[in-house]
């Protein structure tokens, strides 16, 4: 059936058909044996152009001489003009298809006949240069949008491996930062503290005493200090990770569902910063799918990590069915899912379901090099 | 000519082909004349359907090829599937041709009235060229040899009734005995009472010519490249 879609193949029909006819007027009316020479080079055309595609134009005119030659011993000869006239409008070269019109002028054949025949080939030979044009012209069209999806896809993953390096730097100068202010902040005072009761044991002036161990006091004391201002500078104010994802969910309590419980369990460190964004989003496009397209009075996200996955699993207790909810929106995740080698998927068993698994690296969201300088 | 060589050592190492290609020949000869109709011995009339048989016997080698994935590696092998299919045709023919020499060397050799024996064989060659072709694109259609040999074995005996090889087509009525024209085996019958009573050349060519072009047309037809 699919062959019956394609205009190539009543373009291949028509020809073996106009042969088949060309037979028919052979055997009804002539029958002489040399004029049946021209059918079968008729056919022997007509079989390469089936064979190798498209010919050349000018194979059209390798139909014409056939013909041609046969015209003076043969009216198949005339009917046959059908077939270049046929090609030389298939190619678009209309001007130089009318000419065979000519064969008209023989006066022993009947001419409405022969001229109706000549008007089909023709409108037939146009029509299909006309469909083969848009074909093609479709059939470019789609590859270069295929071309241009799979640059877009190329570039995603660039993006991703970008993203992916970035969180890792990151989290490199971050914990360089944190090691410098601590060593700035607290490294001297301690020290000092340290050194100042070592000394202590050694001193035998009780006011000295007294005083180093004062001193000893202060420095601990401006450490705590400094130790709590830089542990509640570098808490960010937003929430990252899980936490995001319960804000999230809290959030969306008052959009219409009564209840969303969120429950977490495993080492959301291992979890690494670029999947963060990923389980936001599913989550965001779970919960707006059943906001807009649920009856569901509850819902529930279960967050989970292993040593090897991270699962996030958003259901709800809807009993409608929405249908094809296939749109960009999860299509894109899926996409960036698989990119990430993990999966998404969805389905509407017990209310909607929407599950995305991420498999997580090898000593996950902490870096290795920290383990290296050990 | 590698695939060439390998094509002849193949059609002979099968028992059943080996037999199949030698003795039927050999028995062609030695078959009887006819009273009025045929014109020549009965085994030369016959040896137009021996050829399509043998035909479809030596190219269903290349229908085994094709299901058993040969044609598939050579897809990927550094020969084209032109080489693939002339080698084996060429294989095929020269099997052919020394059948023909066999049966019309044969016949001369055992006395029988056979006319014109060099155009005899010329006739003979040309047919299986035809046949050959026919067969080829007859395999092209099917995927099991055994399928294609049986549904094969009617359709050569239908052909053969309605071309004029087992009975003269002037006792068919005016329709058919127009369409009988479509079949190569119809040239054949032509070409041998052409054998038996021809003088000028020209009919005799155009009959031969006629079985050429058959051969282009139904190679063409069955050399497209399937892989399964």
């Amino acid at each position: 059936m699919k062959a019956l879609k394609e205009p190539m193949t009543f373009v291949q029909g028509w020809r073996f058909l106009t042969i088949g006819a060309l037979l028919y007027l052979w055997i009804a009316h002539e029958a002489k044996t040399g004029s049946y020479l021209l059918i079968l080079l008729l056919l022997v055309l007509a079989s390469l152009r089936w064979r190798f595609g498209r010919l050349p134009v000018w194979t059209a005119f390798a139909d014409a001489a056939v013909c041609l030659a046969f015209v003076p011993f043969s009216d198949i000869g005339v009917y046959g003009l059908a077939l270049p006239i046929f090609e030389f409008a298939l190619k678009g070269k209309w001007a130089v298809s009318l000419l065979f019109f000519a064969g008209l002028l023989v006066p022993s054949l009947p001419s409405s006949l022969l001229f109706w025949l000549y008007v089909q080939a023709f409108l037939f030979g146009a029509f299909a240069c006309t469909a083969l044009g848009h074909q093609r012209d479709y059939k470019r069209e789609a590859d270069e949008q295929r071309k241009a999806r799979q640059e877009l896809e190329r570039i995603r993953l660039e993006l991703l491996e970008a993203n992916r390096a970035v969180s890792r730097q990151a989290e490199l100068m971050e914990r360089h930062r944190i090691s410098r202010q601590l060593h700035d902040h607290l490294g001297h005072d301690l020290t000092g503290a340290s050194l100042a009761l070592q000394a202590y044991e050694y001193v035998s002036d009780p006011a000295e005493a007294r005083e180093l161990l004062r001193e000893v006091g202060n420095r601990l004391e401006r450490s705590t200090t400094r130790l709590r201002e830089a542990v509640h500078n570098m808490t960010p104010v937003t929430p990252i990770g899980a936490d995001s994802l319960a804000y999230i969910a809290r959030n969306f309590r008052h959009a219409g569902i009564a209840d969303i419980r969120f429950r977490q369990s495993g080492d959301m460190q291992r979890v690494a910063p670029h999947m963060w964004e990923l389980l936001e989003a599913c989550l965001k496009e779970a919960l707006t799918n059943i906001v807009r397209h649920s009856n569901a009075s509850e819902a529930e996200v279960e967050l989970q990590a292993s040593e090897t996955i991270v699962r996030l699993r958003i259901g709800d207790n809807g009993t409608v069915h929405p249908g094809d909810l296939s749109g960009s929106g999860i299509r894109g995740l899926q996409m960036r899912a698989r990119a990430l080698g993990g999966s998404l998927s969805r389905g509407w068993d017990n209310g909607f379901t929407l599950v995305c698994v991420l498999p997580l690296e090898q000593g996950g969201g902490i870096d290795e090099t920290a383990d290296s300088r050990r | 000519m590698t695939i060439f060589h390998f094509a002849l050592k193949r059609s002979f190492g099968n028992r059943a082909n080996l037999l199949f290609l030698t003795l039927f020949p050999i028995a062609c000869i030695f078959l009887p004349s006819g009273e009025g109709w045929p014109f020549l011995p009965y085994g030369y009339q016959y040896f137009g359907i021996f050829i399509l048989f043998a035909s479809i016997r030596l190219a269903a080698i290349m229908l085994e090829d094709r299901a058993k994935g040969v044609v598939k590696r050579l897809a990927v092998a550094p020969v084209s599937h032109l080489r693939y299919i002339s080698q084996n045709l060429l294989a095929y023919l020269c099997i052919m041709v020394v059948q023909c020499a066999v049966v019309v060397i044969g016949g001369l050799l055992y006395g029988q009235q056979l006319y014109q024996p060099a155009w005899l064989m010329l006739l003979y060659i040309s047919f299986s060229a035809a046949s050959l072709a026919v067969a080829l694109a007859w395999i092209s259609l099917y995927r099991n040899k055994e399928i294609s040999f049986l549904v094969f074995m009617p359709i050569v005996f239908l052909v053969a009734i309605l071309g004029g090889i087992m009975m003269p087509v002037d006792i068919f009525p005016e329709g058919l005995r127009r369409l009988a024209v479509v079949f190569p085996t119809y040239w054949l019958a032509k070409g041998l009472d052409w054998i038996a009573f021809g003088e000028s050349i020209g009919p005799f060519l155009l009959v031969n010519g006629v079985l050429w072009l058959y051969a282009v047309v139904f190679v063409i037809m069955g050399s497209a490249r399937k892989i399964e």
